[in-house]
């Protein structure tokens, strides 16, 4: 128990099966404070469900999954929703509550779980609109958004609670590269500024190399290769070699060959 | 080879009632899977807003509430109150008619204000809502759950029955009892014109006759019934569009499951309510 202490996060020999797919396989995997890792993979290779198993919105078929010392898959639902709160999420699509406007989709949080007067949250939200460059787009609905600046109003309202970790699911697919450089440059400054742990999953290998301090390479529901960036990028692991080059000759794609000649 | 086929038809042949029976068992078994579900959904909302108002705090803003109350029953009052109507005339002219062979033609009024009070103003209702505001409610939440909001609301740490569920089911709640009054009433009130147009009963006779027939406990028994049903209703299409998968194509199966399966039990709940009520008063 001690031992888990020291870690962000901790998962442990996890197990993830989707009726009879074996998403996650046996995999361990450790985040300490204050670090970016990036966990990278093919699509569908599971690395949202880590973010998931993180938040405790999927339940492992086997394994433990630890947010400091909390056993995120023993706790009962309230506990699990004083956990949650210390760690913010940025999806994939943003996920904005549609029928609020952006001023009330960052409030949220903070209407809804904290004591604040209607004056503290307004200060709070320009505050972090702010830091996002969102200030002007208060009153617009997130239907009348851009996906990037949905993205970073979806980043702000996450930020808003001050969480200890963030999580990131594809914070730059499908945007322009240089929105891409926006994002991933408010990852850092944020994460930096506020001392924040960040789990970002991603397969842009640009945007990988930009932000993370430390690489992860999940495989055929295992972790393959875990280093900094550095010795990432000169892994002498086939997966991860083709992977980084993207060349259609290797492990990756003979893997999902045999998979449709099975089916 | 003709040997071989022989022998598979006379196994199919007996594998086929096996068949069948393992086929109505998982029917079955489904069926009383949901039917468990369905129940620990209202449930875990109770629950979920109970430890919220336990913490001190309100489950859900008034405002919310207020905006479901009336998407759900003041903009519902045409649509029953019009409907009510004319299924109102339509009861008094065809029962009218033939009560007139017999010179009874005074028992319309009552036979068609206890019809509505205890059973159709509630049924009628029920069945509209169920179209109308179940299905807006499905649609709503389906939506939300494809695009990941409602997950996102979890992630969070705010609950999502007692934050999504929990004001809708309030509202289709308290206002199913007032639109199945206006029901009761709008029907009476078509019955009174037929009455005096038809039949010749005068106004004032035509409130004397409704007031000897009806029993107070016609009206509690309706206004029970319609609280049943709004819960009901609301719980039905709030779990079925948190448990949408597949994208937009799951919204409208959803949609059309949750309209369905809330009439299905509507009526099926109305039935077995009069069971138990006529068992308890048989008069």
């Amino acid at each position: 128990m001690s031992s888990e202490n020291s870690h962000m996060v901790a998962l442990r020999d996890v197990v993830m099966e989707f009726e009879d797919k074996k998403v996650l396989d046996d995999l361990s995997l450790t985040v300490e404070p204050q670090e970016r890792l990036v966990v990278m993979g093919q699509s569908g290779s599971g690395k949202s469900t880590i973010l998931r198993l993180i938040l405790g919105i999927l339940h492992p078929s086997a394994g433990e999954v630890f947010f400091k010392q909390f056993e995120v898959t023993r706790l009962r639902r309230r506990k699990l929703q004083q956990v949650r709160r210390q760690i913010g999420m940025v999806y994939q699509y943003s996920a904005l509550l549609s029928s609020r406007n952006v001023r009330d989709n960052v409030a949220l949080p903070l209407e809804e779980l904290s004591e604040k007067s209607r004056k503290e949250i307004d200060t709070i939200v320009d505050e972090k609109l702010d830091l996002v460059g969102m200030k002007d787009a208060r009153d617009l609905m997130p239907s009348e958004l851009s996906g990037g600046m949905r993205k970073r109003v979806s980043l702000a309202r996450a930020l808003t609670m001050e969480p200890e970790l963030v999580l990131f699911d594809e914070p730059t697919a499908g945007l322009d590269p240089v929105i891409a450089s926006v994002i991933d440059e408010l990852i850092i400054s944020l994460t930096e500024n506020a001392k924040v742990t960040s789990i970002v999953v991603t397969h842009e290998m640009a945007s990988a190399f930009r932000v993370g301090t430390r690489m992860a390479m999940l495989y055929q529901g295992k972790i393959i290769e875990d280093a900094d960036p550095e010795t990432f990028k000169n892994s002498q692991n086939p997966v991860v070699a083709q992977f980084l080059s993207g060349s259609t000759e290797g492990p990756i794609l003979e893997g999902s060959q045999d998979a449709i000649e099975k089916k | 080879m003709a040997d071989q086929k022989k022998e598979t038809t006379e196994e199919g042949l007996i594998a086929a009632p096996v068949i069948a029976l393992q086929e109505i068992g998982s029917a079955g078994q489904n069926f009383l899977a949901e039917v468990g579900s369905m129940f620990w959904f209202i449930i875990n909302t109770f629950n979920e807003t109970l430890e919220r108002l336990r913490e001190g705090r309100v489950p859900f803003t008034a405002s919310s509430f207020f905006r479901y109350a009336e998407r759900a029953g003041v903009d519902s009052v045409p649509l029953v109150g019009l409907v009510s109507f004319f299924l109102g005339l339509t009861m008094a002219l065809l029962t009218g008619y033939q009560l007139q062979r017999f010179g009874t033609e005074r028992l319309v009024p009552g036979l068609v204000s206890i019809g509505f009070t205890r059973e159709l103003g509630p049924l009628i209702t029920g069945i509209m809502l169920a179209a109308r505001i179940g299905a807006a409610f499905t649609a709503e939440l389906g939506t939300m759950t494809v695009s990941e909001e409602v997950e996102a609301i979890e992630a969070m740490g705010i609950g999502p029955l007692r934050f999504l569920v929990a004001p809708r089911m309030l509202a289709l709640f308290f206002l199913m009892p007032c639109l199945s009054t206006i029901s009761n009433i709008s029907a009476i009130v078509a019955t009174s014109l037929i009455s005096k147009a038809y039949f010749g009963i005068a106004f004032p006779y035509f409130v004397d006759l409704v007031r000897d027939s009806l029993l107070i406990r016609d009206l509690i028994t309706g206004v029970l019934k319609s609280f049943l049903f709004g819960l009901l209703i609301a719980a039905i299409a709030c779990y079925r569009g948190l448990n949408v998968k597949g994208g937009a194509a799951g919204v409208g199966t959803a949609t059309t499951s949750s309209v369905v399966t809330a009439i299905t039990v509507v009526i099926g709940v109305d039935t077995l309510y009069n069971v138990v009520y006529t068992n308890f008063f048989p008069t």
